[in-house]
């Protein structure tokens, strides 16, 4: 915990009133009217039969949430949901770490032009790389299997179509993960490294003893934020499979998406998005607390 | 442009002065259609200016461009904005527009979508006997004695076929399948493979979506798709023969494979497939995306010679819908677009040739350039074999599409895909008004 | 020295592998952007056009009003990360550096939106503009994204690299909380504000589902929305997309080399200063 030096008999002034209170009173009304009262509309809704194009908004008690329990394909789609994104987020992870401790060494040369091809992906619109990728994945004319010479159906097989999407979102995102732990990188104190060199300590070493633990804000931050990002997940499914073969591409996020801007189902699409608005929050609430625990 | 717009006025101005002096000939040149009428003389909103908003989804300019053309020739005070959406967002964006009072005074429906804008349709104001005088499947169509929309043309499947690849088979006009198991012989013909068992070319291709026609060659059958009470029926003996089919004509005829295309209608264009079953409008798709390639027609085989209780169903291609939350003056002028659009046979034949449907209007059932495109033309001889549902909810498609997935990519089998997809689009359903309007079927009393 | 120069062509070599499977697809839409339709799904396929056309990016630009979207996109994404990043170094500030009752049930309070999936919010807030008759309103776009909860959690965070010392002393010399918080506070935080600018431009210039819903006419559209119009109902209009996206890439990675200055520079400063 960072020491407070102000001491608890030192009178605030009054400039610090006015920017608290202006500060505290904007974002509370900001996050009230935007955020919680929408929430509490959803949520409320939930016990309805919503349908707001037909006007519709009849109580049906728990019934919504008695089918989104029941229903088979929802817990099938938050399992794809939780593998997608333990995997996406392990690799923006591994991936950025990697490349951004090569783009800190001083050995490499061109290191902005190397972060500004990383960066691309991030920077163009997912629904138009997704059709990019859509194309690539073909069986016959893609370009993925002329370069592997095989030839897989990517988006058709089972064993693949999970993979495919993954490989989009990996290559889409693992620019992001560079920037921010070369930014987190960038900020740690030289001189650790600088002792460290002195002491004759390798990359490695150097690697796994200093800038890892001194990293580690920057990668819980990465981790959560990825998480609850990759939770909701659904333009790619959208292009590129829409949850096929068969269900085996469902991501909870498609699946409430379809529900809510297909089906106009909102009731039952806001008791979904509940379901999973906690688990995101018990997981965010556990990766914290194992981090408070880890003693950062 | 003002100046222009208000001395296109004065032209059109004098122009009308000029006709309306000369009054037989007037009388003759202003009226246009048979039972529904347009009068090009009368002004609209009193000939002052007024502007509205026409929506339409994306693929279809033209067309709409021509509507909006020909009719602000005729009353320069008006002024349509065209908004492009493309297809998926259209759906999302319209209801959600057309709860205001601010959305489009006119846009395009598709039935598909039917529940979702029929709470924001005005209904017609052209006399419903009007309206089934010059127009075939109306009475569909009909709410409370009121149509809010109805058909210009009806959309169905007809077979395509590679002309090249026929000829290079050996096959002749002689050879065209009547019924499936020809069909099957002329697909094996229609295959090649090379030395090592690879397909090089298929006899016929059903990947990247079966499931429209699926869930209609039960028909054939004569098993209805939905049951007295509305619900679907999928797991039945009729569309487990349909799927049994089709995994036979790749598994034991070797005729295609669920990995060579994805897209059997892209694939048929890039000239990987002989055959292909396609709905109408893949026949203008064909002429402008692979011209090189040269296809002809023929129509759905079946199960025997006989004539089956449905080749196939049929989808309606609707006209307009009128907003009934904007503005009494803009109401009026979609209104007034509408009778336009459904009395001037030019713009109707337009429509109906863009995308390869057959008319609904009775004037153009005959017409030399409409039964001219090889996939209208198959149909013509009985249209009236093709039955209409009624405008199925997207649940029923999304869920057959997700059992077919399951049984030919997935090695789900039949019966259990079916039995799921049956049961979880039943549920989907629970909430839906939807209704059948399969007993006003011609020949409804034939179905099992 | 022979061995880091073996390490530095090492480490080069990969970054440049990693780099040309990172471009690929960029370079295969660019050249597949020359192509025709017919082209790009034809069986026998080829890296570079055989008969390369200018003809998609003819269409694209006459299809669309491709600089109108662009300056709009540009516009907005401009705006909103000028005024997001404000409020979130000011409320992250706040909620780091002032002790009061209740400020971690306001961060709390702020942070748990992170967590809230965008769909579930989305149609009451769709309500909410139109009640307040916002709909295809630039403030539609704007108000309703004034703070981020994820720009005030990474400010607040780089703001416990501020020493309390410094405000202290600055207090001590008689400064109010603004002069603080403007002239010591913010050019403390360049890093993040450098590195929130990049982020918050870029998903303003992505950002789809919003703007979506807010903006119907022509002449207000965004870039990443328009992109979408070449999904026809039947087909997608693959080279077209692919020309358009083409263009829309190049003023955004120029951009970015020129937010990307500014980063470096934050970043050298305070990584000076340790």
């Amino acid at each position: 915990m960072q020491k407070r030096i102000k001491s608890a008999n030192s009178l605030r002034s009054k400039s610090e009133i006015v920017l608290r209170n202006t500060v505290v009173a904007s974002l509370i009304l900001f996050f009230l009217v935007f955020f919680y009262i929408p929430i509490f509309a959803a949520f409320y809704g939930s016990f309805h039969l919503w349908n707001p194009l037909k006007g519709q908004f009849k109580p049906i008690g728990l019934k919504n949430w008695q089918t989104v329990l029941n229903n088979s394909l929802f817990w099938f789609s938050m399992k794809n949901t939780g593998v997608f994104s333990i995997v996406a987020v392990a690799a923006r992870v591994i991936i950025g770490l990697l490349l951004a401790s090569a783009l800190f060494s001083k050995l490499v040369k061109a290191r902005s032009f190397f972060r500004m091809l990383y960066y691309m992906p991030t920077i163009t619109p997912m629904v138009a790389v997704a059709f990019v990728w859509k194309n690539m994945y073909d069986p016959q004319f893609g370009l993925l299997n002329q370069l592997l010479g095989s030839k897989i159906n990517w988006l058709f097989d089972g064993r693949y179509a999970m993979i495919a999407i993954l490989l989009l979102t990996i290559w889409k995102d693992f620019g992001y993960a560079v920037v921010i732990f070369l930014g987190g990188m960038y900020s740690l104190p030289m001189d650790c490294f600088e002792a460290a060199e002195i002491d004759g300590a390798n990359a490695r070493q150097r690697f796994f003893r200093i800038t890892l633990p001194l990293l580690k804000p920057t990668v819980i931050f990465i981790v959560i934020t990825s998480f609850i990002s990759y939770f909701q997940t659904y333009i790619p499914v959208m292009v590129l499979t829409q949850g096929g073969p068969g269900t085996k591409t469902y991501l909870a996020s498609y699946l409430i998406f379809d529900q809510a801007f297909s089906k106009y189902n909102f009731g039952y699409a806001s008791a979904m998005s509940f379901i999973l608005f906690l688990i995101i929050a018990i997981l965010t609430a556990v990766s914290f607390k194992a981090a408070g625990e880890n003693g950062q | 442009m003002k100046h222009l717009t208000r001395r296109a006025l004065s032209l059109v101005l004098a122009l009308a002065l000029l006709l309306s002096a000369c009054g037989a000939f007037a009388e003759e040149s202003t009226i246009i259609g048979s039972t529904i009428q347009y009068d090009t003389s009368k002004p609209i909103n009193n000939g002052e200016d007024i502007a509205v908003e026409f929506w339409y989804w994306t693929g279809s300019d033209k067309l709409f461009q021509a509507v909006v053309d020909e009719y602000t020739a005729i009353h320069p005070n008006v002024k349509i904005t065209l908004v492009e959406n493309p297809w998926d967002d259209y759906w999302t964006k319209l209801p959600l527009a057309l709860q205001g009072k601010d959305g489009p005074a006119i846009f395009n429906v598709h039935n598909s979508y039917h529940e979702n804008v029929i709470g924001y349709l005005a209904p017609y104001d052209i006399p419903v006997e009007d309206l089934e005088a010059d127009f075939v499947g109306v009475s569909a169509h009909i709410i409370d004695g009121k149509v809010y929309y109805t058909d210009y043309g009806m959309m169905t499947a007809t077979m395509y076929y590679n002309k090249a690849m026929w000829a290079a088979a050996g096959l002749t006009e002689a050879d065209i399948p009547k019924t499936w198991d020809e069909f099957r012989e002329v697909a094996k013909k229609l295959t090649i493979r090379d030395e090592n068992g690879n397909l090089v070319q298929a006899g016929f291709s059903f990947n990247g979506g079966a499931q429209g026609d699926v869930l209609g060659m039960q028909y054939q059958y004569g098993q209805n798709l939905f049951t007295a009470d509305n619900k679907v029926s999928f797991n039945n003996d009729a569309i487990k023969a349909v799927i049994q089919r089709m995994k036979d004509i790749y598994e034991v005829d070797g005729s295609g494979d669920y990995n060579f295309g994805n897209n059997s209608g892209d694939n048929f264009g890039q000239g990987m497939i002989a055959m292909y079953l396609g709905w109408g409008f893949m026949h203008g798709l064909f002429q402008s995306l692979w011209p090189e390639t040269e296809f002809g027609s023929f129509e759905i085989p079946t199960p025997t010679e006989e004539v089956p209780y449905a080749y196939h169903r049929y989808n309606g291609e609707s006209t307009f819908g009128v907003n009934k939350n904007a503005p009494a003056d803009q109401q009026a002028v979609a209104q007034d677009i509408i009778r336009f659009f459904l009395a001037k046979d030019a713009l109707q034949k337009q429509f109906v040739l863009a995308n390869s449907v057959f008319p609904a209007k009775k004037s153009l059932a005959e017409d030399a350039d409409i039964l001219g495109v090889s996939s209208i033309a198959v149909l013509a001889n009985h249209i009236d074999r093709y039955i209409w549902p009624g405008p199925m909810p997207s649940a029923v498609e999304n869920n057959m599409k997700i059992a077919l997935e399951d049984i030919f990519y997935n090695g789900a089998d039949i019966e259990t895909a079916l039995k799921n997809a049956e049961e979880t689009c039943n549920m989907e359903l629970e909430g839906s008004e939807f209704v059948s309007v399969e007993p006003q079927y011609t020949y409804a009393s034939e179905a099992k | 020295m022979k061995t880091m120069r073996i390490k530095s062509l090492v480490l080069t070599f990969l970054l440049l592998a990693f780099s040309i499977i990172t471009i690929l697809p960029f370079l295969w839409m660019l050249a597949s952007s020359f192509k025709t339709n017919a082209e790009i799904s034809a069986l026998s396929q080829h890296f570079l056009p055989q008969n390369p056309t200018w003809e998609n990016y003819e269409n694209a630009l006459s299809k669309m009003a491709f600089l109108r979207y662009f300056l709009n996109s540009l516009s907005y994404a401009f705006v909103l990360s000028v005024i997001t990043i404000y409020t979130s170094a000011i409320a992250g500030f706040v909620l780091c550096k002032y002790e009061f009752r209740g400020r971690q049930m306001v961060f709390g309070m702020v942070i748990a939106t992170m967590m809230v999936p965008g769909v579930v919010t989305i149609i009451p807030r769709y309500s909410m503009m139109q009640y307040l008759g916002w709909l295809n309103q630039f403030q539609a776009l704007i108000i309703p994204s004034l703070f981020t909860a994820f720009g005030i959690f990474l400010m607040r965070q780089s703001c416990t690299a501020v020493p309390d010392e410094i405000l202290e002393a600055a207090r001590i010399d008689g400064a109010n909380e603004f002069y603080i918080f403007h002239r010591i506070v913010i050019p403390m935080l360049r890093n993040t504000v450098a590195s929130m600018a990049i982020f918050q431009f870029l998903w303003a210039w992505e950002d789809y589902l919003w703007p979506y819903l807010m903006i119907r006419s022509e002449s207000k559209q965004l870039l990443s929305i328009a992109l979408n119009m070449f999904s026809g109902r039947y087909s997608t209009d693959y080279a077209g997309l692919f020309a358009a996206t083409s263009i829309a890439i190049i003023p955004v990675v120029i951009c970015y080399l020129i937010f990307q200055k500014q980063f470096i520079q934050g970043i050298a400063s305070s990584a000076v200063k340790g």
